[in-house]
């Protein structure tokens, strides 16, 4: 018999608090789909993602209305394709994107995720013509999504991927100019890229996963601020300590309705469940923000000192929430902080409390990085390079997950508007301080050495 | 042995189950399953329980009415029957809420849309003190819908009667309720 306070409570978190399911993600390799054949590969590729995933929409949408949880949105990811298309030349690597992109319109997905390489350590020729590919092939494609791991604890950095990648966003911002750079959008740049991923744009489907697999990514920032708000509310006096515990119980509840939905999901298609990924990750929506949960905590904007601090005491207890809700959970799980997507965040870097020190400096506590991050669209390949680099260099010395998703919008300087629609919401561009003044250190190349695991100062 | 099931209503205080108990040890039967509820003010307990060769039912009730009518409790008795009575068809749980001002015809509203649809209720908690705090005007309906059911259909018809009523109604699967707050 449940109690009338469990009924209630659970209600609130669904109607009022954007309780939902984000995303139900369905991996599927392809690596056996290789062929030295880019046609054949492409064939095989789209037959099998048609065949794996006719279902998954309908299903989830099934589920959704069965549980009365909404499903946000239902997505792919792929096999790195770099691996399996290895060998394919450049121009054929557009190819394979557009023809994800018709596969995943055909299931009815928004994103497909895998356009990606794992470079940490070196270069195959399939990830030098799959990273030669990328700028072509995300203004080409609407749902395709890029990412490339350049940097790892176990390998260090590998400085000429990272200036390559500095490259890369440029000219990807380039060839999407009429759209402020959007295709940078649909593309992260990694340090430690965890295998499972859920989320986009990072989403792909590591060489070490199941044939397919469903993970999904649960949301809830609105959930996480509600119950706050209201424990301090009915009592002021709450510490942090106990405000720790509070965000904890929200994420284990979040997280038990996510793997509830994704097994549900996972056995209605057949295919084996993976992991839930409990990530705090906002839309652009009010009441959907991680920035608020900072003002729930007494901070007068996310920016402020005090911030790092803050996120630091949410990420902690998102992830140990998470991890007594399930056993498998994956992926990113902890706090996004994307700037355009999230209201307040976007709001706060307007105000100027927000810089990209700062945000530099949170993403060492963060679950994620310099994410959806618009840049004054004169910054040099080298900018973009160093400060992917300092990001690489947090993840890997602190052994965990970073990654830049940055976006040189062209033709707009800083405190400009970027408009990037719908989920990517609008961001005011922010100011990066000595440009042009790192190009040198980027172009001495090779690759960081991987940091010591002892001496840990 | 027979089975009888004993209900038994009135203003609550304490000693109520030990009256009833003590009256169905003494008779030799033993009890199965015991269930209490207040509103308010009022008591409601219903017992099942099986009944020994040596008595029968009639003289059992006889019994307990000699007990708790000086408590002011009334108390019905009959036997649980096995034929010829509705079984339950293969159904999923879910739970029904319906928040809204109070004024008549409510719970009839929604049940009566239940019963045209098979869904049987298994627990029922509805307190309504008027006014318009939805809060405190509340029905939870804990329900089992046979999975013949077409579970759009039900769903959009209790929408439905949930406007006609000026009712806030949601429909969730229970799993979602337990996952939520059960460790």
């Amino acid at each position: 018999m449940l109690t009338h306070l469990e009924v209630l409570s659970t209600l609130e978190m669904l109607k009022n608090e954007h309780l939902d399911v984000r995303t139900v993600t369905l991996g599927i390799s392809l690596l056996d789909c290789a062929s030295d054949e880019p046609a054949r590969f492409i064939d095989r590729m789209s037959s099998k993602i048609g065949a794996v995933a006719r279902n998954l929409v309908k299903v989830c949408d099934r589920v959704a209305v069965r549980y009365g949880i909404p499903i946000v949105n239902k997505r792919i990811a792929v096999s790195p394709v770099a691996v399996a298309a290895c060998s394919c030349a450049p121009d054929r690597m557009v190819e394979v994107a557009r023809a994800m992109d018709r596969a995943a319109k055909g299931v009815g997905v928004d994103f497909i995720g895998g356009f990606s390489a794992l470079v940490e350590k070196g270069f195959t020729r399939g990830d030098h013509a799959l990273i030669e590919a990328i700028p072509e092939a995300l203004a080409a494609t609407e749902s395709v999504c890029s990412s490339v791991n350049v940097a790892s604890t176990r390998a260090g950095i590998n400085m000429d991927a990272v200036y390559l990648m500095g490259k890369t966003i440029k000219r990807a911002a380039e060839l999407t100019r009429e759209r402020n750079g959007i295709a940078c959008a649909k593309l992260c740049v990694f340090a430690n890229i965890p295998e499972d991923v859920p989320f986009m744009a990072g989403a792909f489907l590591g060489v070490g996963e199941p044939d397919s697999v469903i993970n999904v990514g649960v949301s809830g920032p609105g959930v996480v601020k509600k119950a706050l708000d209201r424990a301090r509310q009915a009592n002021p006096r709450l510490d942090l300590g106990q405000i720790s515990e509070i965000i904890k119980h929200t994420a284990f509840k979040v997280t038990k309705v996510g793997e509830l939905i994704g097994r549900r999901v996972a056995d209605d298609l057949g295919v084996p469940f993976g992991v839930v990924d409990l990530s705090l990750a906002p839309t652009p929506n009010v009441g959907d923000s991680v920035g608020e949960i900072f003002q729930s905590l007494g901070l007068g904007s996310i920016g402020v000192p005090g911030t790092t601090a803050a996120l630091a005491l949410i990420n902690d207890a998102v992830k140990k929430g998470g991890a007594f809700a399930s056993s498998y959970v994956g992926g990113l799980s902890g706090a996004f902080i994307p700037v355009s997507e999230d209201l307040n965040i976007a709001e706060s870097a307007r105000q100027g409390f927000l810089s990209i020190e700062k945000l530099e400096a949170m993403t060492s506590v963060c679950s994620v990085g310099l994410d959806m991050i618009a840049l004054a669209g004169d910054t040099s390949a080298e900018t973009l390079a160093a400060i992917i680099a300092d990001e690489m260099a947090i993840g890997v010395i602190n052994k965990k997950t970073t990654a830049a998703r940055l976006i040189p919008v062209p033709g707009k300087k800083a405190g400009d508007k970027a408009h990037f629609g719908g989920l990517l919401g609008e961001a005011t561009i922010i100011p990066v301080s000595g440009t042009d003044r790192s190009g040198e250190f980027i172009s001495l190349g090779g690759r960081i050495p991987a940091p010591t695991q002892s001496l840990t100062n | 042995m027979k089975k009888i099931i004993i209900s038994v209503l009135g203003h609550d205080r304490p000693g109520i189950i030990a009256a009833v108990s003590e009256v169905l040890f003494r008779n030799g039967c033993n009890i199965e399953d015991v269930s209490q509820s207040i509103l308010q003010t009022e008591f409601a307990g219903v017992f099942i329980a099986s009944l020994p060769d040596t008595i029968e039912a009639g003289e059992l009730s006889g019994r307990l009415r000699e007990k708790l009518d000086p408590m002011r409790l009334s108390v019905l008795l009959s036997e649980v029957e096995s034929a010829g009575v509705w079984e339950a068809p293969l159904s999923e749980p879910f739970v029904i809420t319906a928040m809204g001002p109070d004024r008549p015809g409510l719970v009839a509203g929604i049940t009566e849309l239940l019963a045209r649809f098979g869904v049987n209720i298994s627990n029922l908690k509805a307190v309504f003190r008027g006014g318009d705090n939805p809060l405190e005007n509340t029905m939870i309906y804990e329900v089992d819908i046979p999975l013949a059911v077409d579970q759009n259909l039900f769903r959009e018809a209790l929408y439905e009667r949930g406007r006609e009523l000026g009712l806030d109604v949601s429909l969730q699967h229970r799993e979602i309720f337990e996952a939520i707050h059960r460790v």
